[in-house]
């Protein structure tokens, strides 16, 4: 049997910079470690090395532009590419966080034998501007090592491959650190060399694990590999290196997500109506878009047509430093609609999330609203409406009651014409957000206003008196 | 009317209050306070500062404490108190419950319970109960706690009623009311203080949210509601409060008398025998001492000197302290520990008699009348440096003899530094934290030209220019603000009473070692007395090698025996040969040594002090040397000035001389000169010596001194400030640097034994040491299992150093003994003896392989390390593998090739005797053209050259801006690398990087110091790599 392997020595790092204009020097560190996780090309060139303390990197580079590693965005990363190379294999394996394992004698056939398929994978690396190591073995050990070497060479022949193998450092050969220190205390430098020794020698002098491992290269011990499967969703994640302001700035890297989502929908030979765009602020909340076509779809551009609709309606709350597209709902082709608004899709949410989306998709997604409370001093932030949330989910929910506070506030202040009848409590000092920009700095008091409403009136520090709110 | 404050925090109570002590001194005392009481959360760390803030001042400093119960609430809010004290005895309650509420917390915690105010004697203090707000508490529980107050404090409780305006207020203060007269109970106004002025809140808001871990943003409802916890003027405090709550404020503050400064250090008797009086005492063990020092007789001027110094002793009442002292002296000898006293007054003829230094009086010009003022009354300052290893032990004997109850380490305030503020700061204000980490790392601390302000605002850290100057004002305000408590160094605090009665002790980070709540500030400004116990490697070093000529001569060597002015001993410093030498060893200090000439003692005196940044930042080092070589005159502007600087030539060099020039030149008191060493050392960090300015350069004007040398004079200041060397720790240094160069001069062998076997320590690491030691004529042998003992050893004939067993990495120091003490006579013959012996484990089977210990029986390293290898057998999964039967076959590896065998004796010791890797790299023809260090000696200065080498240095001094100094090493020498700050810019990552350094250069040679000024530079780290490619295949 013959495995192929494909390492991505830089897998976070293409990543971000397929969406990054900036050719300025780029470290992906690893923020546990204080250290450079991945570098780019114009990083290297100036001397910046992976696993270099970022202290280093930094004299080496003032203006390096750092980012830091997430297991879970390389994770997600990896899951991109393994569904697109599942179109040309059936058996493969993910091998996180930077690999991808795949059989490769049933797809060699299909793609005109090893030269073939290397050939086109290659190809469609390079479209994907993915750096990626290749190597075929005779097991999936022996591909995987040869592939995180950049051994690998494009031939399925036993004896060239095993001579490869032999030539493998023992750094190269995946052993655990101190079984590769000992190797090294007692000369020995290539796995060649470690495979001449007898296994029971190996056993007895280096662990057993290491006997394990030679043998699971060597096809000598059984290797199972469970396979993979794509999930039945689409998922597609983008982080910007430089925060987007506009939502025009947008549209190219969506236009991006949208071709790989018709590709995608396309080889599943399913549709979608319905799309969750996802865009990540630095300290708000994220915003979320769904965008609903007519009918099933998969084209990118229609579905482009009908983002750049809604998002030239859209303002940005705040600068976007990363947005996710989500497709959950796939519709086999052919098949017809239901006639509700909705569609009757399978999976039955819970009756608020019903009356939630009713309620949004008959009056619109901005139109609905939830009242919270929110911790802070100044009255005109102490609440806050916001995107409906499921009950229970709510965040920052304290209880109000402890203060006193007028139910109901003005929007705005509306400055005193006549003073008050009577002054019934006060002053209430409130000086705070100065950090902010919106510094308040005001005396509260209780009043009766002429009209006879009792009111929640301030001064502010220029001496102007308003009526803040009016007491039930 | 008048107002005392009776519930402040200061920035003692950490992160929480946002003003230092004395900024609260100084604006109560502006307001016209009749009193202030410093009340931080469980600690009286603070008091000090405010007290000697109000010493002038007719504002009353009251002590006290605030405190939350830790096992009891109300309304979900802690019960909260103030102590006050009210006398000296109140004073010494408090500051036993504040003691015993952090002694049983972890460090900087505090656990404080119901039972302890039952219990504790708190008689003499008063109490000021805060009650949460009470609209949210049951009225019944509030009663109850109110009645148990009355219960234990009687009349001596107040209710505090604070008005700072916010929500709720008007219902509370009417429920306080209510409550008052149901327990017939006085309210007192309080100001809930945070802070001295209100435009301290965002600073406030700032520190809240630190404490927190949250950002401002986020930080909702923990921050105050407004600004109002400040020392707010009378007529605000008219307004608020009613006539009578004021009137209580002024009751309470009459009541308390006491006065920080009444807290006379009580000496510890223990010392003193029966019937004699301390100075009776004090002079019999210094008549004992001149018997020892002085057999032949005490010399007339050395009887007069004694007599002078024991006079000065007793009328300053400094008995107690010499004596203590010349205790814990005597215990280190009578231990063998080698110790050796520094700073003022420690080089006096008594001293010298006692025993706490060996600086000799006849040799040294006394510099003891210099060091013990009598006009500021402050204890006198001496440090006892011991060897480092054996530290412990005199500590230990502290605690025994005085008890922990009355000895304890002096604090160290751990203050807010730049870094530590600007990341601080930046996480409340939301900046992201990794652009902070960025900019932390990219900041040059030591560029003092563009400062760390300029550095950020280039960095653009942020665009909105409101945001950064509200960034630079907090970090400004917060640096210097206390962060926590540390333990000193070695600062000892021995009192005669138990010792939580003068001042609280807490918990330390490291276990079982405790702290009182004062650093050495503190004392000193209290006046109380502190015994330095310090740890110096160097007299580990030296007492190894007296111990090791002891036994070659077969007689006891001492420190005293070395002779003194010994010519060759200077000859070899006059060259810069001072690898290990103590404090002159340095790069600088190796380059200085030639220029300045050492050729008696009083000139390592000045050698130690002049290569500091505080000389050399005040262009004080060329003047000095032109002027000793004769190459410029000296003169003095006047008799006055020629007494204080005559023995530097007229140039000012150590920190002495500095602030009796203030006094001499410029008319400063003997309390002004104080104040202006004290901003000296404080400048680095966030002093200000701008008010100095005036004054000096005024008052030398007067004095008829000329604007440039008064302007000169101010500059110098400024460049000691923080850095600057006394020239009483000068004195006992040079003593070590004579005594350390004047064995390595006639002892080699015997000088780097010591010294290797008290590493780590020094300025070299053991490979450069024992290099150096070579190119001295020591022969040196590599571990090895059968002649190794743990330590470093020397060996007849000729003096050979046999390696120990401690440079072996990874074997542990109890297996390393184990395998000496269980060796066989006829030595270890094979590896299953090894195995064999206890406590041993495979891990330290694995380090002697690899170190190559083993040479005595096995072939070679690599086959030696395999024989070692695991020899349990497998598991059973391994069945086959495992089979009883199984007989090792036995498999002939590589021999390792030099590189390797180099290349190994690194990895598993720090250093190999084999040829140098350079050496090998050579032969194989990669350094062509490049010069050794040796040769390079005698090349010709101008010339292009270049050179290859190990980088084992890599330096960017603060005293030389932008130039970086590299020091590369050879099979022949050290060469030393100067790198300019555009050379540098241009080739970050060799310079940053590389481990292996080519270096094209010009030479440039001056005396006999030769450096390389560095052009292109090339990493050549991969060359190492490359050694340990294997010759040949194996079979």
């Amino acid at each position: 049997m013959l495995w192929l392997y494909i390492h991505f020595p830089n897998l976070l790092m293409d990543h971000v910079r397929s969406t990054r204009d900036d050719p300025g020097a780029l470290v992906i560190s690893d923020a546990r470690k204080q250290s450079v996780f991945q570098a780019c090309p114009e990083a290297r060139a100036l001397g910046i090395r992976p696993g270099m303390r970022l202290k280093t990197a930094i004299s080496l580079a003032p203006d390096l532009a750092i980012m830091a590693a997430a297991p879970e965005r390389e994770q997600q990363v990896l899951e991109q590419q393994a569904r697109w190379l599942y179109r040309y294999a059936a058996h493969i394996c993910l091998r996180p966080p930077d690999g991808v394992l795949a059989e490769a004698s049933s797809m060699s056939r299909l793609h005109g034998g090893v030269d073939g398929l290397w050939r086109k994978l290659t190809q469609a690396l390079e479209q994907r501007q993915l750096t990626a190591w290749l190597a075929t073995g005779q097991t999936p050990r022996a591909a995987r090592q040869l592939a995180r070497a950049d051994r690998g060479q494009c031939t399925d022949s036993p004896e060239t491959l095993n001579g490869l193998l032999h030539g493998l450092s023992i750094a190269q050969a995946g052993l655990p650190e101190r079984i590769a220190e000992r190797l090294a205390r007692v000369g020995l430098l290539s796995l060649g060399d470690l495979m001449q020794l007898p296994a029971e020698e190996i056993a007895r002098r280096l662990e057993p694990e290491t006997l394990q491992l030679l043998q699971k290269i060597q096809g000598t011990r059984p290797d199972p590999q469970p396979a993979w499967s794509p999930p039945h969703r689409f998922c597609q994640r983008l982080d910007f290196t430089r925060d987007v302001e506009q939502t025009s700035g947008l549209l190219f890297p969506l236009q991006r997500v949208l071709g790989e989502l018709e590709e995608d929908l396309q080889w599943r030979q399913q549709d979608t109506d319905s799309l969750l765009l996802t865009l990540r602020h630095r300290d708000q909340p994220e915003t979320r878009i769904r965008l609903r076509t007519a009918g099933p779809e998969h084209r990118a551009a229609n579905f482009l047509a009908l983002a750049r609709l809604r998002l030239e309606q859209q303002a940005l709350v705040a600068p976007v430093e990363g947005m996710a597209l989500r497709v959950s709902r796939l519709i086999p082709r052919g098949q017809p609609m239901g006639d509700d608004l909705l569609g009757d899709g399978p999976d039955t949410q819970e009756a608020w999330q019903v009356l939630i989306s009713r309620l949004q998709a008959r009056l619109g997604d901005q139109a609905l609203k939830v009242l919270a409370s929110h911790e802070d001093h100044r009255p005109e932030r102490a609440w806050s409406h916001g995107r409906p949330v499921r009950p229970g989910t709510a965040s920052g929910t304290t209880c109000p009651s402890a203060r006193s506070r007028p139910l109901w506030l003005f929007n705005s202040p509306e400055p005193v014409i006549h003073l008050p009848e009577a002054w019934l409590s006060g002053p209430e000092r409130i000086s705070g957000g100065w950090w902010d920009g919106e510094r308040v700095q005001r005396d509260y008091y209780v009043a009766q206003l002429t009209s006879g409403q009792l009111a929640w009136v301030f001064r502010d520090v220029s001496g102007g008196w308003f009526v803040h709110g009016l007491f039930g | 009317m008048s107002y005392a404050e009776l519930h402040c925090f200061s920035n003692f109570s950490f992160l929480t209050g946002a003003s230092h002590p004395e900024e609260l001194a100084s604006r109560a005392h502006e307001l016209g306070y009749s009193a202030l009481a410093l009340t931080d959360t469980c600690s009286v760390a603070g008091i000090p500062r405010a007290w000697a803030a109000l010493k002038e001042s007719t504002v009353k400093l009251i002590t006290g404490s605030y405190f939350q119960l830790h096992d009891e609430i109300l309304g979900d809010q802690p019960i909260a108190l103030i102590l006050l004290a009210r006398d000296r005895l109140g004073y010494g309650q408090l500051c036993k419950l504040i003691t015993t509420a952090r002694r049983r917390a972890p460090k900087g915690e505090y656990r404080l319970y119901k039972d302890d105010i039952r219990e504790e004697h708190l008689d003499h203090c008063l109490c000021l109960w805060l009650p949460p707000p009470l609209y949210q508490a049951d009225s019944e529980a509030t009663r109850t706690w109110g009645l148990w107050f009355r219960q234990q404090f009687g009349q001596r409780v107040w209710l505090a009623g604070s008005r700072v305006l916010e929500n709720r207020e008007e219902e509370h203060l009417q429920q306080l009311r209510a409550l008052a007269d149901h327990l017939s109970c006085a309210i007192a106004a309080t100001g809930n203080v945070h802070m001295h002025r209100r435009d301290r809140q965002p600073l406030q808001d700032v520190v809240t949210a630190i404490r927190h871990r949250c950002t401002l943003e986020s930080a909702g409802l923990h921050l105050f509601q407004n600004g109002e916890r400040y020392l707010r003027p009378l007529k605000v405090l008219k307004r608020l409060y009613p006539e009578s709550w004021l009137a209580e404020t002024r009751l309470i503050a009459e009541q308390c008398t006491f006065e920080p400064g009444s807290l006379k250090y009580e000496y510890p008797s223990d010392l003193v025998p029966t019937g004699l009086s301390a100075g009776e005492h004090l002079r019999n063990l210094t008549r004992e001492g001149e018997r020892v020092r002085f057999p032949e007789g005490t010399p007339f001027p050395i009887q007069a000197l004694i007599r002078k110094e024991l006079g000065l002793i007793a009328e300053m009442k400094y008995e107690h302290y010499f004596l203590t002292l010349e205790d814990i002296v005597r215990f280190a000898r009578s231990r063998g520990i080698l110790c050796q006293g520094r700073g003022s007054a420690a080089n006096s003829a008594v001293c010298y008699c006692l025993g706490i230094t060996e600086v000799d009086p006849r040799k040294v010009e006394l510099l003891f009348e210099r060091f013990i003022s009598k006009d500021r009354n402050e204890p006198p300052d001496i440090d006892v440096d011991f060897e480092h290893d054996r530290r412990e032990e005199v500590m230990q004997y502290i605690y025994r003899r005085y008890t922990r109850e009355r000895a304890a380490l002096a604090a160290t305030v751990i203050r807010y530094r730049p870094r530590s503020a600007i990341r601080d700061v930046g996480k409340a204000l939301g900046f992201d934290p990794a652009l902070v980490e960025q900019l932390l790392n990219g900041i040059d601390w030591r560029d003092r030209e563009t400062g760390w302000r300029q550095q950020i605002l280039d960095k653009k850290l942020t665009r909105n220019a409101r945001v950064a100057d509200q960034f630079f004002t907090l970090v400004n305000t917060l640096l210097g603000f206390p962060r926590h408590l540390s333990q000193h160094v070695g600062g000892f605090v021995i009192s005669a009473g138990p010792l939580a009665e003068l001042v609280p002790v807490e918990n330390a980070a490291m276990a079982d070692r405790t702290v009182i709540q004062w650093d050495k500030d503190d004392l000193e400004s209290l006046g109380l007395m502190k015994v330095d116990v310090l740890a110096l490697g160097m007299l580990s070093a030296i007492r190894r090698s007296l111990d090791l000529i002891g036994q070659r001569l077969a007689r006891p060597m001492r420190m005293q025996d070395i002779p003194q002015d010994d010519k060759a001993t200077y000859a070899m410093l006059q060259k810069g040969d001072s690898i290990g030498v103590f404090q002159v060893e340095s790069r600088a200090q190796i380059n200085m040594l030639p220029r300045l000439h050492p050729e008696v003692y009083y000139d390592l005196v000045i050698q130690v002090a002049i290569v500091r940044p505080g000389p050399i930042q005040g262009d004080m080092v060329h003047p000095y040397l032109k002027r000793k070589h004769g190459l410029e005159p000296v003169n003095y502007p006047n008799e006055a000035v020629r007494g204080v600087l005559e023995r530097t030539l007229g140039v000012p060099i150590f920190q002495e001389q500095v602030i009796k020039l203030a006094m001499v030149a410029a008319g400063f008191s003997a309390g002004e000169a104080d104040q202006l060493r004290r901003a000296m050392a404080a400048w680095k960090s966030h002093g200000d010596m701008s008010p100095f300015r005036d004054k000096l350069i005024k008052g030398m004007l007067e004095r008829g001194h000329g604007q440039a040398f008064a302007e000169r004079l101010y500059h110098q200041i400024c460049g000691f400030g923080g850095y600057g060397f006394p020239e009483s720790h000068a004195a006992s240094f040079a003593l070590l640097v004579y005594v350390s160069a004047w064995l390595k001069c006639h002892y080699p062998a015997e000088f780097y034994c010591g010294l290797l076997n008290s590493q780590p320590m020094g300025f070299y690491s053991p490979s450069q040491l024992v290099q150096d030691a070579r190119r001295h004529g020591v022969n040196i042998l590599p571990p090895d299992v059968n002649t190794s003992a743990w330590d470093h050893t020397l060996t007849e004939p000729n003096q050979t150093l046999r390696l120990g067993l401690r440079l072996v990495r990874g074997l542990g120091r109890d297996s390393g003994q184990a395998l000496v003490r269980q060796r066989p006579a006829r030595g270890y013959q094979n590896p299953t003896e090894l195995r064999n012996i206890k406590g041993l484990n495979q891990r330290d089977l694995e380090a002697l392989a690899g170190a190559n210990a083993l040479q005595g029986f096995t072939g070679n390293r690599h086959q030696a390390y395999w024989q070692l290898l695991g020899h349990q057998p497998p598991a059973a999964l391994f069945a086959k593998e495992a089979a009883p039967s199984y007989e090792s076959a036995s498999i002939a590896l590589p021999e390792p090739t030099e590189g390797q065998a180099v290349l190994a004796d690194y990895a598993s010791q720090g250093l190999s005797l084999q040829r140098h890797p350079m050496a090998l790299l050579r032969e194989q023809g990669h350094l062509q053209h490049c010069l050794n260090a040796s040769e390079l000696l005698k090349a010709e200065p101008g010339r292009p050259v270049q050179v290859a080498g190990l980088v084992t240095g890599r330096q960017r001094p603060g005293s030389a801006s932008g130039v970086t100094f590299v020091t590369l090493e050879d099979e022949t020498g050290n060469i030393n690398v100067i790198v300019w700050l555009d050379t540098a810019r241009r080739q970050r990552q060799p310079l940053i990087t590389a481990r292996l350094l080519h270096v094209k250069g010009v030479l440039e040679r001056e005396g006999e110091i030769v450096h390389v000024m560095a052009g292109k530079l090339s990493d050549l780290s991969h060359l190492i790599q490359d050694l340990n490619v294997s010759s040949r295949d194996f079979q």
